[in-house]
């Protein structure tokens, strides 16, 4: 009876609790609302009531920010904590980031459509339910309310062939790691009786866990896997960021990136890792997350090295800082106290590719051209202050200090010395030594290469403008004074439920 | 007042940014009026620095001026900044030659002026921040920052191979100080270990207890760690070969900034952080140091014999002179080192002149093939004179800076290890007949080129750049003490932090230079 009553009536707490996701799933269909209302003429409204119902949630995130315990909900489906509702904020800026900036790449395809900023809306909110998951079926329902978003908007240009391609990969490979995931989750639930992630944690740490039991885990693994584009399941990810519309691109690596992250670490906790005791199939997990680093930052530098399409060349990238991350992974799979720095790390992360590829929607020109390397030639002679703020996010993305990029860099190779990962740091900086020459790259063309051809140019709306000066701006401010957002993303712990 | 005077350091580091970043911004400036406010501004901050000179006491404390601010209190990082008598020079050598080097651009450089002198003000501050650093943190920042105007004055304003000549600089120094950012993720982490609490400051870090015994031991790799980065930096042979490149393809300006005081800051590392973070691993290491600095003095100037190119000769010069410095330094013994730093000052001065007359003729031929010269001397009599003197620098004349520096080094390497002084001294031959070789075939005979014939001598502004210049020669030649009497002290602790007392040569330089003029 209790379950019952939980599953149909909420307390006023218990409301609050949930008050982000609720805010976001109104607001998304007011936005519907609105946007069917005003037929003709809606885009501004339907950006603007979207962009407003982001930053709401946002604040309403932020004000829950100091939630001591996690709070489970609807009978331990959810689990809502200070991890959830931080990244709940990063999840929301970058969505609202990605609207504001993608205005004037969509307007040039005429392809400005209200259904854009509502799709952002929707993958957001399934970011938010997946980051909060504490069941292995609401995972992979939220999983699929953001990948289904997010195939669409890769598609978004759809009289272009490219795009279409890239969205039926997209489509058909993440749905072929979903159903591994899906897979695996029924091997768990087959072995423990339970789809809660909770059961996973007393199947797991015994001395010798079930067969079943360490199957299924591996397959959830690969799930996460492929969905961060690690190697050797990375192999969709250039195709997919080359074809998708470059603010969707910036979405995805940014945002669609952090929350898998974020969902696997908390998948990864509640396997028992966190400290430094493990059993035989922990180690057997770790091995495969070390070895996936490893081979993920070497192929992801070399890579990119021959790339001339910006996207490409940052899709590449993108593989590499995934190795970076999952450094920072596992070491906090050793030690959960230095949690903090992956978490620092995405999101710096964050705002680095989301500033990066709004100045790219900003040099598209129209068709998904002007994209490469050689098309920036000259570009800080045209536009000195553009060619500036790219110059400075792929400082921040080579890990040049004074960024936030470096100090990312910094804490995670730091956190994975500290906890006995010398070898893999060693390797690591070595790796990031080849990445600065493809950075590097393209500044060689904004800077020291003469402007081929009088490119038109249309002017940004001031909002885009504002949007990326304050990425940029934040930035640098974090590679100056990063103590406040350290302390924050030290603060968060994941509790084993 | 008392305010300004305890942040005189972040001053001087912050000021040519500031300055550098207020010129950029300024709407509705001609674009040769940067070169003005480049200027004035960076003369302002050699007086500054002058400041620094007059107020240190050789007798005080160890680090005078410092700073000392948390920064991230999370890892242990301070804002920390503070001068030693060694330190002390490097920055007026740095204040010094920059005001020089604008004025010495200003007909050079005419494409993007606002850019340029932009970031030289940044390369400024990026250095000076670079050698008052006392956290390791914070060192790092300084000098990578260094890097990305050095990168675009190369790239942007460089010769004809600039592409290839910045990205190799790029990449090598960038391998070598990733290895070190290992290095001191490993030392906060020991002193946490041992003292309970992250810190990456310098004198914290000093105090840690690190096993060094053998040629693999944790200090060793440690050493061999920063070591490496320093090493490319100075560089020492074998991992000079981006600095020819990076020579020939800079702008004149770039070119004297890399001599005059990048380089230095290799030889400023081994000081500050290699020698006394760890001891053990320096004296293991002592003799392969030795032989690669003897090996980089003689290849250098073996390489320098045969270029064509005149800026090219005066690179793999620099090759040759900095070999001087990293042998000085690793005798270790107070002569060897203060004549090492010494050494690095003169180098500055010498260095960067010649890189500077190089630019003169090169602005005015468009080439500096020594092929295309000949009989310059009865064209340009001024500019001979200039180059002659400098030149003698170069190839250590007494009554000239070079000789002090050099004849210290190599004093300092015979207590320690006669063999390589004495293979080391033949450098100061070869260097002798690169340089006057040289200088022969560009100055003398008769005047083989028509093109040549219109050359006109030096300007009222190169003469104004290039008086400093002489003048510091010379004086630097005949009173060395002043120098020393500052440094000195600093040297002395250097010494004692990495040899136990009893092998101490306590002999100082100053006695010695003072028997030597007695001769």
């Amino acid at each position: 009876m209790n379950i019952n009553r939980e599953l149909l009536t909420l307390s006023y707490e218990q409301l609050q609790w949930l008050s982000p996701i609720a805010i976001l799933l109104v607001g998304v269909l007011f936005v519907i609302c609105v946007a069917s209302v005003f037929n003709r003429g809606s885009k501004q409204i339907t950006q603007w009531t979207s962009i407003l119902s982001l930053f709401v949630t946002t604040l309403s995130s932020y004000s829950l920010l100091d939630t001591a315990t996690p709070h489970l909900l609807f009978n331990g489906m959810l689990v809502l904590d200070k991890f959830s509702y931080f990244f709940f904020i990063v999840f929301n800026l970058s969505g609202a980031a990605t609207i504001l900036m993608s205005d004037r790449y969509l307007d040039l395809d005429e392809m400005n459509h209200i259904e854009f900023p509502i799709l952002i809306l929707f993958s957001v909110l399934g970011m938010m339910l997946l980051v909060s998951s504490a069941d292995l079926i609401s995972m992979f329902i939220s999983l699929e309310i953001m990948s289904l978003s997010v195939y669409s908007l890769v598609a978004f240009r759809r009289n272009d062939r490219l795009s279409n391609e890239s969205g039926l990969k997209y489509f058909i490979l993440g749905g072929a790691a979903s159903a591994i995931f899906l897979y695996g989750s029924a091997l768990i639930y087959g072995a423990t009786g339970s789809v809660r992630i909770s059961s996973m944690l007393t199947a797991a740490t015994v001395a010798q866990p079930s067969v079943l039991f360490a199957l299924g885990a591996v397959l959830v693994v690969v799930g996460f896997l492929f969905k961060i584009a690690a190697v050797p399941f990375h192999m969709w990810m250039p195709d997919v960021y080359e074809g998708a519309p470059a603010p969707v691109t910036g979405f995805m690596t940014a945002a669609l990136k952090a929350a898998m992250f974020a969902t696997f670490i908390r998948v990864l906790i509640q396997l028992g890792f966190g400290k430094p005791q493990w059993n035989a199939f922990q180690t057997s997990i770790y091995q495969i997350l070390w070895w996936s680093a490893l081979v993920t930052m070497l192929v992801g530098n070399l890579a990119a090295l021959p790339q001339n399409n910006l996207k490409r060349i940052f899709a590449y990238s993108s593989i590499a800082h995934t190795g970076y991350l999952l450094i920072g992974l596992i070491t906090a799979l050793k030690n959960q106290a230095v949690l903090g720095s992956t978490i620092l790390y995405l999101v710096s992360y964050v705002i680095t590719t989301i500033g990066a590829f709004g100045i790219l929607s900003l040099l598209a020109k129209k068709g998904d051209t002007g994209l490469n390397v050689h098309d920036l030639s000259g570009l800080s002679q045209r536009r000195p202050w553009l060619a500036a703020a790219l110059a400075l996010f792929l400082f921040s993305m080579a890990g040049i200090p004074p960024t936030a990029g470096f100090i990312a860099k910094y804490s995670v190779f730091y956190a994975a010395v500290e906890n006995g990962e010398i070898g893999l740091v060693i390797f690591a900086v070595l790796c990031s030594a080849i990445s600065v020459y493809y950075y590097l790259r393209v500044i060689v063309f904004m800077y020291m290469r003469n402007p081929a051809e009088q490119a038109t140019w249309r002017r940004p709306i001031l909002t885009a403008v504002v949007a990326i000066a304050v990425v940029a701006l934040l930035t640098i401010a974090l590679g100056f004074s990063p103590s406040s957002l350290i302390e924050a993303t030290g603060s968060l712990s994941l509790a084993q439920i | 007042m008392d305010w300004l005077a305890e942040h005189i350091l972040s001053g001087l580091v912050f000021l040519p940014f500031v300055w550098g970043i207020i010129g950029l911004l300024l709407p509705n400036m001609k674009d040769s009026s940067h070169r003005v406010w480049a200027f004035v501004g960076s003369l302002g901050i050699f007086l500054l620095s002058l400041y620094l000179y007059f107020n240190y006491d050789p007798a005080g404390a160890e680090f005078q001026f410092v700073e000392k601010t948390p920064w991230i209190t999370a890892w242990g990082v301070q804002y920390n900044l503070g001068l030693d008598g060694i330190s002390l020079w490097l920055v007026i050598l740095t204040t010094f030659l920059t005001p020089l080097i604008i004025l010495g651009s200003f007909t050079a450089v005419e494409q993007r002026q606002r850019e340029f002198y932009f970031l030289m003000l940044a390369l400024e501050s990026g250095m000076l921040g670079a050698f008052v650093s006392l956290d390791a943190f914070l060192f790092y920042v300084f000098w990578e920052v260094m890097l990305i105007p050095m990168y675009l004055l190369i790239g942007v304003w460089g010769g004809k191979n600039r592409i290839y000549a910045s990205m190799k600089f790029f990449l090598y120094t960038v391998v070598g100080s990733l290895l070190m950012l290992v290095a001191i993720f490993y030392l906060s982490y020991q002193h946490k270990l041992q003292f309970n609490q992250y810190s990456t400051a310098l004198l914290d870090l000093y105090k840690l207890q690190l096993a060094g015994d053998g040629w693999f031991s944790v200090q060793a790799i440690l050493f061999l760690a920063f070591s490496f980065a320093f090493a490319i930096k100075v560089p020492l042979f074998p991992l000079h070969t981006w600095l020819p490149d990076a020579h020939v393809e800079a702008p004149t300006a770039g070119s004297v900034v890399l001599a005059g005081v990048l380089l230095k800051l290799g030889g400023y590392g081994f000081i500050r952080f290699a020698f006394p973070l760890f001891p053990s691993a320096v004296i293991q290491y002592q003799m392969v140091f030795l032989t690669l600095s003897a090996i980089a003095i003689v290849y250098g100037a073996w390489v320098a014999m045969v270029q064509p190119d005149i800026k090219k000769l005066v690179a793999y010069s620099s090759v040759s002179h900095m070999g001087y410095v990293v042998l000085g330094l690793f005798s270790l013994n107070m002569i060897g080192v203060t004549g090492s730093v010494y050494q690095m000052l003169n180098h500055g001065i010498s260095t960067g002149a010649l890189f500077l007359l190089v630019g003169m003729i090169y602005e005015r031929r468009h080439t500096r093939e020594i092929s295309d010269f000949g009989g310059i001397a009865k064209l340009m009599p001024l500019f001979a004179i200039v180059f002659m003197i400098i030149t003698l620098s170069s190839v250590a004349l007494p009554g000239t800076n070079g000789f002090i520096g050099e004849f210290l080094i190599l004093l300092g390497a015979w207590l320690t290890h006669p063999v390589i002084a004495i293979v080391a001294a033949t450098g100061v031959v070869f260097g002798a007949v690169y340089m006057l070789w040289m200088f022969r075939r560009v100055m003398f005979g008769p005047v083989t080129h028509k093109e040549n014939e219109s050359l006109k001598d030096l300007t009222s502004r190169e003469i104004l750049v290039l008086v400093p210049f002489i003048f510091m020669v010379f004086f630097m030649g005949v009173y060395p003490n002043l120098f020393f009497g500052k440094m000195e002290p600093s040297v002395q602790r250097l010494i004692t932090k990495v040899m136990k007392p009893k092998n101490l040569n306590t002999q100082t330089a100053a006695v010695k230079v003072e028997q030597q003029n007695e001769y």
